[in-house]
């Protein structure tokens, strides 16, 4: 006995010291070992002076269920997922309205949507369904973005794993089983912290300067054309908010003409006598809050330099008719000489411009166009718009449903050449018809340039608050601007405090299927009867039938060393 | 839960070693220095496998099976016998019957390689949220690892260590030896070649692992028999 026990020990020991060695090496495995990972975005959280709207929390870990579930079930401990294209519009107003507490909410949008995904050949069938599911996206993203939603809200886009794990819970929920670890008991986990208030959001303003010819040099003196396009959107999802209409044709157009101009402006025969002020603008979807700012910030002799300012919003989805929206009367001799411009080259062009006024309201705080800021400064300024009325707050700002695909690269070409001649016209104060940038001259419009910059945009959500002061967007666009014109200018400015954002935008959802108790207390029953079963078995064999029933009758066994 | 999913697993694969060990002789015989002994020879075969591999394989991207691989794969599987011939014949065993120590060894073989090969995964899989099946048949896998262990055990006791076999058994033996040295390989190509799934793989690892332990069994109570 004693002569073993020596080496007894030093074997323990060496073992003993090897789990602790075992457990370092345990503890750097981490364990994410979910059926599915699937990229999410979450509904945005903002509070305006205070009053909170959006989706309130983001971490979410709960069983997953469909609409097909029955219709009495409890699911405020479960995540609902609703597929856009099954989606029932008062399904979702009728829990907002009633303040039904879900797990959390997980919207499928059609990959149709996914500015990730590339070019999406879009067929004529889909167009009709396209159309609805577009409709309906907005519907719903207006629903969202005013309510204030106790849970966790994601979007994700269409995709296999996720649609097999969808029919898998739609299947049981159909058949009203329970979730079981075979047929599809799953659990959707996103962890993610609690939602921090994003400290003094920051809006950039880029403003560049194209200085007009004056024979004694002082530039100052020369009136000013100012064309502006503001940049940043807002959508339901902050991560997917890329707004290629709202407002990326705008931008697009911008620099298109800078670019343009900057030909025409290199040669001193064909420089112009006016000043060309171009300014990418941010807080578009707040009042025009970045463009106030920006306003504010000009000297008031530049500012009175101004002749007019011609604003661009959402170009890049008319048809046969582009609206000049202005706040002044339409009596109004600047507005009328404006309008006239416009409608002139328009008619060469053979498009349609219509004028339409719009009164401001100095007591109502909403600013539905970027026109109205000028006009609050008396400045004359008009917006070319696509659309027909002025948008409400967070309206047309770079829906979900605003992605590249929907934009007409032809309608943004024939938008750029109407606001480009109709400044020559202008500028060069030509009277009849003249075309300077027609199609098969140096100076057209370079439509690899507008597809480059719009695919750009389309692939860059840009929601003001979540951009750094040195975004890659935001230096590109200097960058880009800076090629064109002379005086860049960069100008960072806090955005008014009656807007709080919150920060996790984006999350990795990862989809777990899960056994019940149930299965675990049968197994544990299964495993314990065959050890019990086996024990037995090796107790009979190895001593006997006898040595097995006297286990059971004497507990604890005596272990009788008479073999 | 996923701790009890844990928990379960750990018992269907850990349960029967100490099963084995309380309800056979063995614990009555304290041979428990018997099993340590032939863990760590295991884990010293495992480490000479271990560098053997790592020296004369290629590392394969596709899953295929290599023919050619897979029998040097299967020359390098019979250092597992050398280890178990090193563990039966050359360590120093306290005096414990011939019948009682090849069960240790067996036993002490195979708990190691549970512990190595599967608590790991164990560990860092059946924790998480996700369910699968694997983990419960890597539990059985492991039963039927202890069956092959014990029988190989049996196998070369009675090959190495005694004397008067009667002859027109030792043929059976040797077979039978083979067929459970190479069983690694035969798994591997029923897996790789044939394309056979986990479950299918346990399954016919647990039949076999049944057959070979009777055959073993027999084999060895009928040498006993002649020799008493």
């Amino acid at each position: 006995m004693s002569s073993r026990k020596p080496g007894d020990s030093d074997v323990l020991s060496s073992l003993y010291s090897m789990i602790p060695l075992l457990f370092l090496l345990l503890a750097c495995v981490e364990l994410s070992d979910a059926a599915a990972a699937v990229d999410v975005y979450r509904l945005v959280q903002y509070d305006i002076s205070g009053v909170p709207f959006g989706s309130r929390l983001a971490a979410l870990n709960h069983h997953a269920a469909s609409l097909h579930s029955s219709a009495g079930a409890d699911l405020s401990r479960s995540v609902l997922i609703i597929p856009l294209r099954e989606l029932n519009i008062s399904l979702v107003k009728e829990y907002i309205s009633q303040k039904k507490t879900l797990g959390g909410l997980l919207l499928l949008l059609p990959q149709m949507f996914n500015f990730e995904s590339g070019d999406m050949a879009v067929t004529k069938d889909d167009i009709h369904e396209m159309e609805r599911l577009k409709n309906l996206l907005v519907e719903l993203e207006e629903l969202l973005i005013h309510a204030n939603i106790p849970y966790p809200v994601y979007f994700a886009f269409e995709h296999d794993d996720i649609e097999a794990v969808l029919a898998d819970i739609q299947r049981n929920d159909v058949n009203g089983q329970a979730a079981t670890p075979t047929n599809g008991g799953y659990k959707f986990v996103v962890s993610a912290p609690e939602p921090k208030k994003l400290a003094s959001p920051i809006m950039t303003n880029i403003q560049g300067w194209l200085p007009g010819l004056k024979p004694d040099g002082d530039t100052n003196q020369l009136p000013t054309i100012a064309i502006v396009a503001s940049y940043d959107t807002f959508g339901a999802a902050p991560a997917l908010s890329v707004g290629s209409d709202s407002n990326g044709s705008g931008v697009v157009a911008l620099l298109e003409i800078a670019r343009l101009f900057s030909l025409l402006y290199s040669n001193p025969k064909t420089r112009g006598k006016y000043n060309l002020l171009f300014g990418l603008t941010s807080g578009g979807p707040y009042n025009y809050n970045g463009t106030h700012k920006w306003l504010r910030s000009f000297d008031q002799r530049l500012r009175e330099t101004i002749d007019y300012a011609i604003c661009l919003n959402s170009i890049g989805s008319w048809d046969d008719k582009l609206w000049l929206h202005v706040s002044k009367p339409p009596q109004n001799a600047y507005v009328k000489q404006i309008y006239e411009r416009f409608s002139g080259v328009a008619g060469e062009l053979g498009l349609k411009v219509e004028l339409k006024h719009k009164k401001i309201n100095i007591s109502n705080p909403r600013i539905a166009w970027e026109h109205e800021q000028f006009s609050r400064l008396r400045v004359t300024a008009a917006t070319l718009s696509g659309l027909s009325s002025a948008p409400e707050l967070f309206q047309r700002t770079g829906s979900l449903s605003d992605s590249g695909n929907l934009v007409s690269e032809d309608a943004i070409r024939r938008s750029i050449k109407l606001v480009a001649q109709s400044f020559a016209r202008h500028i060069y104060d030509q009277q009849e018809d003249m075309p300077v940038f027609a199609d098969d001259s140096s100076l057209a419009v370079d439509l690899s340039y507008v597809r480059l910059w719009l695919d750009l945009l389309s692939r860059t959500p840009r929601v003001a608050p979540f951009l750094t002061k040195n975004d890659p967007l935001v230096a590109a666009l200097k960058k880009e601007l800076a090629e064109h014109t002379h005086e860049v200018n960069v100008q960072h400015e806090l955005l008014d405090g009656l807007f709080t954002f919150y920060d996790s935008t984006k999350a990795k959802l990862n989809i777990y299927q899960v056994a019940s108790v149930t299965f675990d207390l049968l197994l544990l029953l299964a495993v314990g009867s065959y050890l019990i079963v086996l024990f037995s078995f090796l107790v009979i064999t190895t001593r006997g039938l006898d040595d097995l029933i006297s286990i059971f009758r004497r507990p604890p066994p005596r272990k009788s060393k008479t073999g | 839960m996923t701790a009890f999913h844990f928990f379960n697993c750990a018992i269907l694969t850990f349960g029967p070693h100490a099963v084995y060990y309380s309800a056979t002789p063995l614990s009555e015989y304290d041979t428990l220095g018997t099993s340590m002994k032939a863990a760590l020879v295991y884990l010293g075969t495992a480490i000479v496998k271990l560098v053997c591999l790592a020296n004369f394989l290629k590392v394969s991207e596709n899953d295929e099976f290599d023919p050619y691989q897979e029998s040097l794969k299967a020359l390098i599987g019979l250092v597992d016998v050398a280890g178990i011939y090193f563990a039966l014949t050359q360590l120093t065993h306290r005096n414990i019957s011939q019948n009682h120590k090849f069960q240790a060894v067996g036993l002490g073989w195979a708990f190691a390689d549970s512990i190595l090969h599967r608590l790991a995964p164990l560990w860092v899989g059946a924790r998480g949220l996700e369910f699968t099946w694997d983990y419960i048949l890597q539990g059985l896998e492991a039963n039927a690892n202890l069956a092959f262990s014990i029988s190989m055990a049996a196998l070369g006791s009675l090959m190495w260590l005694r004397r008067n076999k009667p002859k027109t058994l030792i043929p059976l033996i040797y077979i039978c030896a083979l067929i459970v040295a190479t069983m690694p390989s035969i798994t591997s190509y029923l897996r790789k070649k044939l394309d056979w799934h986990f479950p299918e793989v346990v399954g016919f690892e647990l039949g076999s692992s049944l057959v070979m332990a009777f055959i073993s069994w027999q084999l060895f109570s009928a040498c006993q028999r002649r020799s008493s």
